[in-house]
């Protein structure tokens, strides 16, 4: 495998913290701006701001018209793009290389100029989008609002994951010109910020060009980071509900130790041992041997605070929920049991490895991908240490996490069974 | 430090870097058709056999054969069961996958560079003697059964189905690609074998590699590997597609009672991958619904806040491909967010796009053509289209010249060919009592109804 590269780090003095990555290989450059907020930083009855948010930073600032955004970098021949997850919002263009300035304008812009250009208006037309957003995501999608009960069953209420990032739609209606302008002040400052570039400029010249966009930016403390961390594991709750499926379907759920602890890449290789590809266990028992599940998959979620571990199941036409829910456990059961072999271990680790370089293919993948290991570990080169961390987990750390995490008295689960099947 | 910074207007663009198309080699390895192009920034490869035949080459009493075929090719060889190629491509850190499209059957392996070998061996062993066995085919078949009827629920496949049958009807096109609950009933192993078997050949295969690979390693292995391909004879024509849109704009609901937002697909035929007015054709695709900044996009989106997107797609094929335009809209406003589509096609066809409207999509298309090539993915697919639509191997090379010159009144032109704005097909899935009202005076209804409420659950 290829040596780690050099990652330059760069903090301006109102906090703004920058990592530039040169590459000389295309003609494009990626810029990548983390910001360490999402729908963690919301409460309950006021959920979706962060997402909703996310959307405003579309509609123009002082500077940049409503909607010239993205015709601004379109016309370049640029993408451009945002995403809210629990811990984190991220905006994001891939620019041609000689247009970084306008990049830099752009991010710099919103960061310092949002509110001047905030209307009622622009507010209405973004809530009616967002609200056929969640419609389009989980309210009309088959199987679309198993999860967010999950998550209700998984987490105390009081816990920022017990809710869905889109957020409920009376909240995302009720959100109001002083919510988005609150949730601005508070989370949108340079000090809550990492600002990553990767692609085909000279790292001293790219500086200087951020320096000069954003150096001006007021300064304030970042907010104070959040600590809920792993909550008491939950009353192991079990829910059947209908929808208009044709297929049933189980979610089995648990929590495991946050990203970045050694837990989780315990619990993250084992995900691809249970149910990776089609030599893994589930797919082997469930799909291929007793044929009773059409698809089966895990995942655990790269969050910050702890993390959330999904076992899903797609039963064939017919087949009762209740045989796909006991073949699951079983199988997380025997997980906990017994460690892998090293067979397992192997294919489990070389697919995750193929996985990892895969994704860092685009200067957008590499750029949020440290702008990722910045924001959560203050520490980029963390990037370069996953294919070691993959490599160290040993079999036996994998059982100890099933065992002391996904234990049965430790799992929720929601079953979606076709409409007029619950009597 | 230095001047204030001047905020008011975008920033001069620096010194312009050249790109180039990657260097993509076309060689014949006894035979087959070798399309390779090398990258070498990560150690990654990524190599496909593609057979030019799909579901264009289903008979027609036999629906969803190709695809069931494309399924099965992976699920074993003569030399080893599904679960035995399953280890070992993942031993390999590798990924397999095989399936049918409308015009091309692809067994395609991606991996460590490494594993290239391997990965050749494989998708030799799988073209040359695949299994058909007859235990792995009622498994398949049980899972696309299953497959079938979970699409049946979705609310953007059921509209885009209902555009495809009331396009096409019963030819090429119209019937799924999936194939229908009867015809994967009906199918047998050797059906499947004989479709495979009349249909791969040296002659009428390509393969396609991209990564990070020797090219003369490469092509000592494909050679070996590849020995016992046979040359393959030419084989009968696809049975054919329509060449001509709907008589009248025609409205076609699949209900779904319970639905909180109506899915909304509203097409017609679209123009030939290789029409020689394609780069207008692709201009005017960019402005009227091809990126965010389109016009169908603002308006629906933006304008109206009917929906979260809205987009027109050239879903290319061998002859006419669908040309759609697609949203999911909150239901009670089904009605005049279609008005709006049809304003918009009605314009475009009917006025000259305005000079700043051509200049940014034509310096969008020409900047993305870099960034669309990052992956080895991406970079297969333009080779996958270089081979089926038999490109000239300089085509995206060339096509930013091309683009360059075309005009507005070019962009007209090129609109008054593609659209006929009262010979369209509009298909909604959503509530049909809500949806039947707002939708009666664009055209005659068809209501299909469940359950399940799929335009292929009752044939």
């Amino acid at each position: 495998m290829p040596a780690p590269p050099t990652l330059h780090r760069h903090r301006l003095e109102n906090g703004l913290q920058t990592v530039l990555f040169e590459r000389h290989d295309r003609p494009l450059v990626a810029v990548n701006l983390w910001y360490h907020v999402g729908s963690k930083n919301e409460t309950r009855g006021r959920t979706g701001l962060a997402h909703l948010f996310e959307h405003m930073l579309f509609q123009g600032s002082k500077h940049v018209a409503a909607n010239e955004h993205f015709r601004h970098v379109q016309q370049v021949g640029g993408v451009a793009n945002g995403s809210t997850w629990y811990d984190r919002t991220n905006y994001f263009e891939t620019l041609p290389a000689h247009q970084l300035e306008l990049g830099l304008w752009l991010e710099s812009d919103r960061m310092g100029f949002l509110l001047d250009a905030l209307t009622p208006e622009k507010l209405e037309t973004q809530r009616s989008v967002v609200m056929n957003e969640r419609r389009q995501r989980v309210d009309n999608r088959p199987y679309g609002r198993a999860v967010e009960r999950l998550h209700e069953l998984l987490y105390p209420a009081e816990h920022p994951y017990s809710w869905p990032v889109i957020g409920a739609m009376d909240d995302i209606a009720a959100a109001t010109l002083d919510d988005v302008r609150g949730f601005f002040e508070i989370h949108y400052r340079p000090s809550n910020a990492v600002l990553t570039l990767v692609g085909d400029f000279e790292t001293g010249d790219a500086i200087e060009s951020v320096e000069r966009w954003f150096a001006e930016l007021p300064s304030a403390p970042a907010p104070h980071p959040l600590r809920h961390g792993l909550p008491p594991a939950p009353e192991p709750r079990h829910e059947v509900m209908e929808d208009d499926v044709g297929l049933p379907r189980v979610y089995l759920a648990a929590t495991v130790p946050a990203y970045g602890c050694d837990e989780w890449d315990a619990a993250h290789l084992l995900t691809s041992i249970l149910a990776g590809g089609k030599a893994s266990r589930l797919h082997q028992d469930l799909v291929y041997r007793r044929q009773i599940a059409q698809e089966v998959s895990t995942y655990v979620f790269p969050t910050e605070e702890c993390a959330t571990f999904l076992a899903v199941a797609t039963g064939r036409e017919g087949v009762d929920p209740v045989d796909l829910a006991a073949a699951l456990s079983k199988a997380i059961d025997d997980a906990g049991a017994a460690p892998p072999t090293e067979a397992e271990r192997h294919r489990a680790l070389r697919g995750q490895l193929a996985a990892f370089y895969s994704e860092l293919q685009t200067y957008e993948g590499l750029a949020d991908a440290i702008g990722g290991t910045t924001t959560y570990f203050d520490q980029p080169e963390w990037l370069w240490s996953v294919p070691e961390r993959l490599e160290a987990v040993s079999p036996a750390a994998m059982a100890e996490v099933a065992g002391a995490h996904l234990a049965a008295d430790r799992r929720v689960s929601v079953t979606v069974v076709p409409r007029g099947t619950v009597s | 430090m230095s001047a204030p910074i001047d905020r008011s207007r975008p920033p001069r663009p620096g010194r312009v870097h050249p790109f180039d198309f990657p260097q993509t080699l076309d060689r014949s390895v006894g035979g087959l058709r070798l399309l390779a192009a090398p990258r070498r920034d990560l150690p990654l490869v990524g190599v496909r056999f593609v057979t030019f035949a799909g579901a264009d080459h289903d008979p027609l009493s036999q629906p969803g054969l190709a695809g069931f075929t494309g399924a099965l090719l992976e699920e074993g060889t003569q030399r080893r069961d599904a679960t035995e190629i399953a280890r070992t491509v993942e031993d390999a850190g590798g990924q397999l996958a095989s399936r049918a499209g409308w015009n091309t059957t692809t067994v395609s392996y991606g991996g460590l560079a490494e594993t290239l070998a391997l990965g050749c061996e494989l998708l030799a062993e799988i073209a040359i003697e695949p299994g058909f066995d007859p235990q792995e085919t009622e498994r398949v078949r049980s899972l696309r059964l299953g497959e079938l009827r979970r699409r049946s629920n979705e609310p953007g496949y059921l509209a885009s189905r209902a555009l495809a049958r009331a396009l096409y009807g019963e030819r090429t096109y119209g019937s799924p690609l999936l194939g229908t609950a009867q015809s994967l009933t009906a199918a047998r192993a050797d059906d499947c074998r004989r479709w495979w078997t009349a249909h791969r050949s040296r002659s009428r295969s390509t393969v396609i590699a991209v990564g990070d690979f020797d090219e003369e390693q490469l092509v000592a292995i494909l050679e070996r590997s590849f020995a016992d391909l046979g040359k393959g004879s030419s084989a009968a024509a696809p049975p054919g597609t329509v060449d001509e849109n709907p008589e009248q704009t025609v409205v076609h609901v699949v209900d779904r009672p319970n639905a909180t937002q109506t899915e909304l697909c509203i097409g017609q035929l679209g123009l030939p991958r290789d029409d020689p007015q394609r780069p207008a054709l692709v201009l005017l695709n960019a402005i009227l619904g091809g990126k965010f900044t389109s016009r169908i996009n603002l308006n629906l989106r933006e304008r109206h806040g009917f929906t979260y997107g809205a987009s027109s797609h050239q879903l290319d094929r061998l002859g006419r491909g669908p040309f759609v335009v697609s949203a999911a809209v909150d239901t009670s406003a089904a009605g005049p967010a279609t008005r709006e589509v049809l304003f918009e096609l009605r314009r475009i066809h009917a006025e000259l796009v305005s000079t700043d409207e051509l200049e940014e999509s034509r310096s969008y298309l020409l900047g993305i053509l870099p960034y669309t090539l990052q992956t080895l993915r991406g970079l297969a697919g333009r080779l996958d289209e270089i081979a089926l639509y038999d490109l000239p191997l300089d085509f995206f090379d060339r096509f930013p010249e091309r683009l360059r010159s075309v005009s507005a009144d070019d962009v007209l032109g090129a609109a008054r060919r593609l659209i006929q704005p009262d010979r369209l097909v509009i298909a909604a899935a959503g509530p049909a009592d809500q949806l039947e009202p707002q939708l009666a005076d664009l055209g005659p209804v068809t209501i299909h109804r469940g359950p399940p409420a799929a335009p292929d659950g009752h044939e």
